[in-house]
């Protein structure tokens, strides 16, 4: 009996770890449009929505159902409690990308990109993405080095967010007819900086899963 | 060692005939809290529990060595006593086992081997062991039916009152609920949890979930070894041994 639940435990991590991918790719997509000025590919981000819902419902169903029928302990209930928590961070992440997806769409096809790059989002969006790619192979692999400096890491995203809203400011004192535009992109900084923040959740979880020890990062 | 330690033992072996059973077993037990002991069959968790009230001195062949100190005296010292050793440190069995005798007789028979004879007394005692352990309320008004009329649960709840009865200061339950169906189970667990305010409870179960649900220690025990022991929210969420950690995520046991 043991042996089909931890069966069905490997399973539902793969499905975490699908999940977990399945979000950082819908965010790293939308950047992609948005630097690329792609409607397609944003209206098609914003579609993958409804496929994120639906794995977080059937992970979180298999999680209540595995504590329902085996009672698992150490490791095996960190395991549930981590995937329960991970699945809840992947899908804000997925939603961010969606959000991201739509301040594409609404932006329209023919504007200038200089202030995007200006304002070093796509820096920033690289940033939080490796954060979130590196979180989730930790959690696939169990080697807590990847996420060794996510505090470190977490702070300079904070920082750049605070500095592209600052430059934002000037850009739209400078020229009012970038304010659209401008308050758009210092809305996507804050959502890659939630971003960055759900990838060090993330990075908590992996830890406690792994050391059974609780810790905060930030 | 800590003051709120009631048990503890010191390296402590135990050999049945060229078995060794207990292999230096060093553990402090709190009083006034339950301690659980868990661990695949034959691991040592009986033989241990039955260490700390002399059970095993009868069984031929036995030969212990290291201590078991209790109040800070080793009871395995030449001159103490087994007899007023057990009226301190009761024993509730795998299987209830009531004298054939009424549920008064029962809960009395320990007071009066102790030589109390007056009638309210141990009308008193009787009734207050029957209130500690849950089962006054059942049996209040057919006290003089026979104990073995009782349902399985409401005969194990007999057997705590009847070792509540001589006043003890430790009760050692060795599987006490393993022969109960769920219901008598959780009565005699939330019993446990009323008993750990005024004795030290030291349980040996089989039941993991129970383990974690009852206790506030738990020792891990394999093949004669305490393994690791702990509080036992640390013991079920982040063991330190991998032994246990695969013994109570069932990988093993």
């Amino acid at each position: 009996m043991k042996d089909k639940f931890h069966d069905e435990l490997a399973r539902m991590r793969a499905g975490v770890l699908g999940m977990g991918f399945f979000a950082e790719q819908m965010l790293s997509d939308a950047m992609r449009a948005l630097q690329e000025n792609d409607t397609g590919l944003a209206r098609e981000v914003k579609e993958r929505k409804v496929r994120l819902s639906g794995q977080n419902d059937t992970l979180e169903e298999d999680a209540y159902r595995l504590i329902a029928l085996y009672q698992p302990v150490a490791r095996d209930m960190r395991e549930i409690a981590c995937a329960l928590k991970i699945i809840s961070s992947a899908e804000r992440i997925g939603r961010y990308g969606k959000d991201t997806a739509g301040v594409v769409l609404s932006l329209g096809e023919t504007r200038p990109d200089d202030l995007l790059n200006a304002l070093s989002l796509p820096h920033m969006a690289k940033l939080v993405l490796s954060m979130i790619d590196d979180a989730l192979h930790a959690y696939e692999t169990g080697d807590l080095g990847l996420i060794a400096h996510h505090h470190g890491r977490d702070d300079v995203v904070d920082k750049l967010r605070h500095t592209i809203f600052r430059e934002g400011i000037t850009y739209m004192m400078e020229d009012p007819r970038t304010i659209t535009r401008c308050t758009n992109y210092l809305m996507v900084a804050r959502y890659l900086e939630r971003c960055a923040d759900h990838s060090c959740k993330i990075a908590e979880k992996v830890h406690y899963l792994v050391t059974g020890e609780r810790i905060e990062i930030r | 060692m800590s003051p709120d330690t009631i048990i503890a033992t010191d390296r402590l072996n135990l050999w049945y005939g060229d078995t060794r059973a207990l292999v230096d077993v060093s553990m402090e037990i709190p009083d006034r809290k339950v301690t659980a002991l868990i661990g695949p069959s034959g691991c040592g968790k009986s033989t241990l529990i039955r260490c700390f009230n002399r059970m095993n001195d009868i069984l031929p062949g036995c030969r212990i060595e290291g201590k078991v100190m209790y109040h800070g005296e080793n009871i395995y010292d030449n001159g103490s006593d087994p007899v007023s050793l057990r009226r301190r440190i009761g024993m509730v069995f795998q299987k209830p086992n009531p004298f054939p005798k009424s549920i008064y007789e029962n809960v009395a028979y320990g007071p009066r081997v102790h030589g109390i004879r007056d009638r309210r007394t141990l009308d008193s005692i009787v009734e207050e062991s029957l209130r500690r352990a849950a089962l006054w309320d059942e049996v209040r008004d057919r006290l003089s039916r026979s104990a073995l009329s009782l349902s399985g649960g409401q005969q194990q709840r007999l057997c705590i009152a009847r070792t509540l009865a001589v006043e003890p200061e430790v009760i050692l339950m060795d599987e006490p609920c393993s022969a109960l169906d769920p219901i008598a189970t959780a009565k005699v667990e939330g019993l446990i949890d009323e008993l750990k305010k005024q004795y030290c409870v030291i349980i040996v179960t089989h039941n993991m979930q129970q383990a974690a649900r009852v206790s506030d220690y738990t020792g891990f025990m394999y093949l004669g070894r305490l393994i690791e022991f702990g509080g036992t929210t640390q013991i079920f969420e982040s063991p330190r041994d991998e032994l246990t950690e695969n013994y109570i995520t069932g990988r093993f046991g």
